[in-house]
C-alpha cells in the first residue's frame, strides 16, 4: 500500500506512455492496426481503474495539504524537483481525465481508419500530459506537461481533422505556445525573486514559494507582481479561452476529430481554469482581487458573445464550440466572484462542462459518421428516424442548458448566487455591479436555452426534409454504452452534488480566504451584506 | 632576467598525457591520409579508422574528467579545465556523427573518402586545440587548422557550382575574419605584453596596470569580437552563413553548424570571460568588460531576431536550418553574456557549462536533423525544398517522426534537449540580475516563439499535407540508423535526465565525489 501511495500519480502518468510504447511495438511486430484500439482501450480503462485508488481513505495529506505527494530532485543544476500531488481541486480533474479517455477511444472505434497507430499513440501521450498538468506542483514540471499536451493535440487536429485542419492546428499551437512562453519567463522570474528574497537559492517548487509568501518571506513588489500575474493569467486565459483570446477554439473544435473535440472540451480547456485557480489565486491573491473586474467583464462578454454567435452557426459542431466559450465564461465568472459558493460552483461547472459538452461532441460525432455533414440545414425531423438518438441528444442539451435536477443547473446556480454576493465589485449608491453582472449572466442562461433548443428543433423535429436521412440507423450498443456513463453522471451530479462539492470545499475555502482576507491585505471595497440565499442552499 | 628566460626556453613542460586526446585524433588523421595514398578508394576502412580514432580519443577524454592533471601545462599553453573537457566532448561527438552521416553521401557522390575523413579529423584536432589553448597563439593555430580543413570540405562536391561558391565564399570571408582576429591578438599582446591568457588576466588585474593602454586593449578586444563573431555567425557577421551552408554538402553543413561554431564559442569564452575578466578597482578592465558585454548583448539580440525572422522566409530546408543555427548562436550568446556578467566564480563556471551544454543539445538535435536531410536529399542535394517533404509523414514514419522530434527540440519544447539547453542558458543569464541581460532573455523568448512558425512548418508539410507526386522512402542505412537512434535517445536523455551531465560540465570534481559517496 505504501508503494501505491507513494507512486500512484507517477503510475497514472506513466501507464499511458507504456501503452503508447506497447502500441508501437505491437504495430512494429504484428502489423495489426485493427487490434490497436483494443490495446489503447485496455490501457485507458486500466488507468481509470487505477485512478479510482485516489478515493482511498487511507491516504494522508502531507504537510503541504497534498495527497499522494512525491518530491524527488530532478535537475539539481536549476533546482527543479519532480514534485507531484493532488488536492481537492485537482482530484476531480484527474478522475475526469481518466474517465473521459476510454470514452474518447471508443468514440472513434470505426472512424479512424488511416494511420491508426499514430492516432492511438497520440491519444495515450495526451492522457499522460493532461494528468501531469493537474498533478504537478513544481512550476517547471507544470510548464513541461502544459506544453507537452500541445503536441499530441496538434497532431490529432492536423492529421485526422476536417478540411481546414492545417489552419486550425497551427492556430491552436501558436496561440497556446505564445501564452505559455510568457508564463515560462514569469516562472523563471519567480525563481530568481525567490532566490533573492529568501536566500535559500532558487526554487520552482509551488509549495515552497507559496509557504514563503504566506510566511512573509517573499513579498512581490507591486509592479513585478502584476507583471508576473499577467504572464500567468494570459497563458491560462488563452487556454480557457476567455474572450478575446477565444478565436482558436471554434476552429480547433470544428476541425478536430470527435475524440479530439471531446478531450479538448472535457479536459484541455480545464487546464486554463485550473491554472488560474491553482497558481494565479494562490501566488498572486492581491493581483487576482484587484483585476477581478477585468476578468468578470471579459467573462460576461464571453457568455453573451458566445451565445449570440452560437445562435447563428449553421454547423452543429461549431455551435457547440461557441457554447463552450459561453460556458467557460460562467466558470471564470464564478472563480472571480471570490465567494466560496461561486468558486465551488466554478469547479463544479468545470466538471459539468466536461461531461455535458463532451457528450454533445460525441453525439455530433455519431451523426457525422453516418451522414458526413454537420450542417443544420441538412437535417430535420431526425426524431422520426432516430428516436433514441434524439432522446439522448435532447437530454444532453437540457443538461447543458441547466435544467434543474441535471448537472448544469447546480453549477450555474452556485455561480450566480456566488456572484450575487460577491464583494469584489464596487457597490455605489446607484448601481450594485454584482447585481448587474449576475443579471447579464442570467440572460446568458436564457440565450443558451435559445440557441440549443432552436438547433434541436431544426435538427430533430418536423418532417424529414432530406431523403438521405430516411435510412439512418439509430444508435448501436457501442454508442449507447459510451453515452450511458455520461448520462448517468448528468443525473447524479444534478441530484446529489454533495460528494463532489465536499471534496473541493476545503481547497476552495482556503483560496477564497487567501484572496479576500489575506493578512495585511487591504479590502477597500464596501462590505456588502451577504444575501442569505446561503442558508437555504445549505 | 636573461638567465630566467634561458631557463624557460630550455626546460619546456611537456606533458603528453594532457594532450593525449588531441594527439590521438591527429594521429588517426595522419593514418587515414597515409592509408588512403597506398590503398585508395576504400571508404569503409578510412571511415572506420576515423571512427576508431574519435571513439578512442573520447574514451581517453572521459578518463581525464576529475583526474589529477595540472591546470595548465606546456608552459601554460594548454589549459585543463571544464571548458576544455566539455567542449572537446561536444567536438568528438559532432565529428563521430558526421562520419556516420557522411557514409550515405560519400557513397552517393563518389567522394574521395580518404581525403574527406583526414580533413575531418584535422578539423577536429583544430577544434580541440581551440578549446584547450590557453594561449592566443595556440587558439589561432587551432582555428586555422580547423578553418582550412573546413574550407576544403565545403567545396568537396567539385562538380557543383553551389559547392564551389560555398567554398570560395567561406574561404575569402573566413580569411578576412582570421586577419581581424590575429590583429586583435596582436593588439592585446601590445597592451599586455603577453599572449598567455593567464598572464593577460594577471596583467589586467594588476592595480598598476597602465591607464593609457585601454585604447589598445579595447581595439584588440573589438577586433577579436569581429573575428570570433564571424566564426559563430553572430549578426551582423552572419551574412556568409546561409550561402555557405546551403552550398556545402549536407553532412559538411551539419558539421559546420555544430562543430566549428562550438569551437569558436569555446575560445571566445576562454579569451573574453577568463582572459579579460572584470577586476574590481581596475579601470581598464572595467572599460573593456563593459564594452564587450554591452556590444555582445546588443549583437545577440540582433542575431536572434535576424536568424528567426529570416528563417521564416526560407523555402529551402537547408537554408532554414542555416538561419536557425544563427538564431541558436544567439541563444548560446545569452549564456555567454551570463558568464561574462556572473558575480561569482561558481556562477561563471556554471554559465560556461550552460553554454557547453547548449552546444551539446544543439549538436545532438542538429546532427539528427541533418542526417535525415542528407538521406532525403538525393544526389547533388536536389531534394531540399520544403515541398519535397510534402506528405512524407506516414510514408516514412520513422524518418518523419524523428525529424519532427528534432524540430521540436530546436524549438525548445519541454521534454527535449533543446528545452533544457535554453532553460540553462536563460537562467544563468537571468542570474546576473542586470536589466540589459533580462531584456536580452525576453528577446530570446520572443525569438523562440517566432521560431515555432518555421519549425512547425516542416511538421505541417510532412504530416498534414498530401503527397501529389510519387515518392519512394529511402532505405535507412545502418550508419544513418545509428545516428538517428543516438540522436533520438540523446534528445530525450538530455531533456529528462541531464542532471549528472550538467554537474559534470560545471564541476570537474563533482563526478568523482559522487562516485566516492556511492
Amino acid at each position: 500500500m505504501d508503494f501505491l501511495n507513494d507512486n500512484l500519480l507517477t503510475i497514472l502518468i506513466l501507464l499511458p506512455v507504456v501503452g503508447a510504447v506497447l502500441t508501437l511495438v505491437h504495430q512494429a511486430f504484428w502489423k495489426q492496426e485493427s487490434q490497436l484500439k483494443w490495446v489503447t482501450l485496455g490501457f485507458t480503462v486500466l488507468n481509470f481503474v487505477v485512478s479510482l485508488a485516489l478515493f482511498s481513505k487511507s491516504a494522508v495529506a502531507g504537510a503541504s495539504g497534498f495527497f499522494f505527494e512525491k518530491n524527488v530532485p530532478w535537475i539539481n543544476a536549476i533546482g527543479t524537483n519532480y514534485h507531484i500531488g493532488v488536492d481537492g481541486l485537482s482530484f476531480w480533474l484527474v478522475i475526469l481525465t481518466t474517465f473521459i479517455m476510454p470514452i474518447a477511444v471508443l468514440s472513434t472505434w470505426h472512424a479512424v481508419e488511416k494511420k491508426a497507430t499514430a492516432f492511438y499513440v497520440f491519444l495515450l501521450l495526451l492522457e499522460s500530459a493532461m494528468i501531469g498538468v493537474f498533478v504537478s506542483l513544481d512550476l517547471l514540471v507544470f510548464y513541461l506537461f502544459f506544453e507537452a499536451s500541445l503536441i499530441p493535440m496538434f497532431f490529432l487536429i492536423g492529421v485526422w481533422g476536417g478540411e481546414n485542419r492545417i489552419y486550425a492546428a497551427v492556430k491552436f499551437f501558436i496561440f497556446t505556445a505564445l501564452g505559455s512562453l510568457l508564463m515560462l519567463v514569469a516562472i523563471i522570474g519567480l525563481y530568481f525573486i525567490y532566490a533573492d528574497q529568501t536566500g535559500l537559492g532558487g526554487s520552482f517548487d509551488f509549495v515552497a514559494i507559496l509557504n514563503a509568501m504566506k510566511a512573509g518571506n517573499l513579498i512581490l513588489p507591486a509592479q513585478t507582481g502584476m507583471l508576473l500575474f499577467a504572464a500567468f493569467a494570459i497563458a491560462f486565459a488563452i487556454k480557457v479561452p476567455l474572450f478575446p483570446f477565444h478565436t482558436w477554439l471554434p476552429d480547433a473544435h470544428t476541425e478536430a476529430p470527435t475524440a479530439g473535440s471531446v478531450i479538448l472540451a472535457a479536459v484541455l480547456l480545464k487546464m486554463g481554469t485550473y491554472g488560474l485557480m491553482r497558481f494565479n489565486f494562490a501566488l498572486f491573491p492581491d493581483q487576482s482581487r484587484e483585476t477581478a473586474w477585468i476578468f468578470i467583464t471579459l467573462a460576461i462578454i464571453g457568455i453573451i458573445y458566445g451565445a449570440l454567435v452560437a445562435m447563428v452557426q449553421p454547423d452543429v459542431k461549431r455551435l457547440v464550440a461557441y457554447s463552450s466559450v459561453a460556458h467557460m465564461g460562467f466558470v471564470i465568472l464564478g472563480m472571480f466572484s471570490f465567494t466560496e459558493m461561486g468558486m465551488q460552483g466554478a469547479v463544479y461547472q468545470m466538471l459539468n462542462h466536461g461531461v455535458s459538452t463532451g457528450a454533445l461532441f460525441l453525439l455530433v460525432g455519431f451523426i457525422y459518421e453516418r451522414r458526413h455533414t454537420r450542417q443544420i440545414k441538412d437535417f430535420g425531423g431526425l426524431a422520426n428516424v432516430m428516436p433514441l438518438y434524439a432522446t439522448l441528444f435532447i437530454f444532453t442539451v437540457l443538461s447543458s442548458v441547466g435544467l434543474p435536477f441535471l448537472n448544469g443547473f447546480v453549477g450555474e446556480f452556485l455561480i450566480m448566487v456566488g456572484m450575487f454576493q460577491s464583494q469584489v465589485l464596487s457597490v455605489t449608491s446607484t448601481v450594485n455591479w454584482n447585481y448587474v453582472v449576475t443579471m447579464i449572466a442570467g440572460t446568458g442562461v436564457i440565450f443558451a436555452a435559445v440557441y440549443l433548443l432552436w438547433m434541436v428543433q431544426r435538427v430533430f423535429f418536423g418532417k424529414v426534409t432530406s431523403e438521405k436521412n430516411r435510412s439512418l440507423a439509430d444508435l448501436n450498443w457501442r454508442e449507447i454504452g459510451l453515452l450511458a456513463p455520461l448520462l448517468f453522471l448528468m443525473i447524479y451530479m444534478g441530484v446529489y452534488p454533495k460528494p463532489f462539492l465536499d471534496k473541493t470545499e476545503s481547497v476552495v475555502k482556503g483560496l477564497q480566504e487567501r484572496v479576500m482576507h489575506q493578512a495585511g491585505g487591504t479590502i477597500e471595497k464596501t462590505e456588502l451584506k451577504p444575501v442569505s440565499a446561503d442558508a437555504e442552499h445549505k | 632576467m636573461n638567465m630566467f628566460l634561458f631557463a624557460e626556453l630550455t626546460v619546456p613542460d611537456p606533458n603528453v598525457s594532457v594532450i593525449l586526446p588531441e594527439m590521438i585524433v591527429a594521429v588517426a588523421g595522419v593514418i587515414v591520409m597515409l592509408y588512403d595514398s597506398f590503398f585508395p578508394k576504400q571508404r569503409a576502412v578510412s571511415g572506420a579508422i576515423a571512427m576508431i580514432g574519435l571513439v578512442l580519443s573520447g574514451i581517453v577524454l572521459a578518463t581525464m574528467w576529475g583526474g589529477n592533471y595540472p591546470a595548465t601545462s606546456w608552459n601554460g599553453m594548454i589549459a585543463h579545465d571544464n571548458l576544455r573537457l566539455s567542449f572537446s566532448f561536444v567536438f568528438l561527438f559532432v565529428s563521430a556523427m558526421t562520419v556516420l552521416i557522411s557514409t550515405v553521401w560519400v557513397e552517393r557522390e563518389n567522394v574521395p573518402a580518404g581525403e574527406y575523413h583526414a580533413l575531418l579529423l584535422f578539423a577536429t584536432f583544430g577544434m580541440m586545440m581551440m578549446s584547450a589553448g590557453n594561449d592566443l597563439v595556440i587558439i589561432f593555430l587551432g582555428l586555422e587548422t580547423l578553418s582550412i580543413a573546413t574550407y576544403v570540405m565545403a567545396g568537396l562536391r567539385r562538380g557543383d557550382l553551389k559547392s564551389n561558391e560555398s567554398s570560395m565564399k567561406y574561404f575569402i570571408l573566413g580569411s578576412f575574419a582570421s586577419a581581424f582576429l590575429l590583429y586583435g591578438m596582436a593588439l592585446i599582446y601590445g597592451a599586455t605584453g603577453s599572449t598567455n591568457l593567464t598572464e593577460i588576466a594577471g596583467k589586467i588585474a594588476a592595480p598598476n596596470f597602465p591607464v593609457n593602454f585601454p585604447a589598445l586593449l579595447l581595439a584588440g578586444g573589438a577586433m577579436m569580437v569581429i573575428g570570433f563573431g564571424f566564426k559563430i555567425a553572430m549578426a551582423p557577421f552572419h551574412i556568409w552563413t546561409p550561402d555557405v551552408y546551403e552550398g556545402a554538402p549536407t553532412p559538411v553543413t551539419a558539421f559546420m553548424a555544430a562543430g566549428p561554431k562550438a569551437a569558436a564559442f569555446a575560445s571566445f569564452l576562454r579569451v573574453f570571460v577568463l582572459g579579460l575578466p572584470l577586476v574590481a578597482g581596475v579601470q581598464a578592465s572595467g572599460y573593456l568588460h563593459e564594452s564587450w558585454t554591452t556590444a555582445l548583448a546588443v549583437m545577440a539580440m540582433v542575431t536572434i531576431i535576424v536568424g528567426n525572422v529570416a528563417a521564416i522566409m526560407q523555402d529551402n530546408v537547408k537554408r532554414m536550418l542555416a538561419y536557425s543555427s544563427i538564431a541558436h548562436a544567439g541563444y548560446a550568446l545569452v549564456g555567454f553574456i551570463g558568464a561574462g556578467m556572473a558575480k561569482t566564480d561558481q556562477a561563471r563556471d556554471e554559465a560556461i557549462a550552460s553554454v557547453a551544454f547548449y552546444m551539446l543539445t544543439y549538436a545532438v538535435t542538429n546532427m539528427g536533423a541533418f542526417a535525415i536531410v542528407t538521406l532525403l536529399s538525393q544526389k547533388n542535394d536536389r531534394r531540399t525544398q520544403f515541398e519535397d517533404y510534402n506528405g512524407i509523414g506516414f510514408k516514412s514514419p520513422v524518418l518523419a517522426f524523428s525529424l519532427s522530434l528534432f524540430m521540436l527540440s530546436l524549438l525548445g519544447l519541454p521534454l527535449t534537449a533543446g528545452f533544457m539547453g535554453k532553460i540553462l542558458v536563460f537562467s544563468s543569464a537571468l542570474g546576473s540580475a542586470n536589466a540589459l541581460v533580462t531584456s536580452l532573455v525576453v528577446v530570446a523568448v520572443i525569438g523562440s516563439a517566432i521560431s515555432a512558425y518555421y519549425y512547425l512548418r516542416l511538421i505541417v508539410v510532412m504530416f498534414f499535407r498530401e503527397r501529389t507526386t510519387e515518392w519512394i522512402a529511402p532505405k535507412i542505412t545502418t550508419a544513418i540508423g545509428a545516428v538517428l537512434v543516438i540522436a533520438v535517445i540523446g534528445v530525450f536523455y538530455l531533456g529528462l535526465f541531464s542532471d549528472g551531465l550538467i554537474q559534470r560540465f560545471s564541476r570537474p570534481g563533482a563526478a568523482a565525489i559522487v562516485r566516492a559517496e556511492k
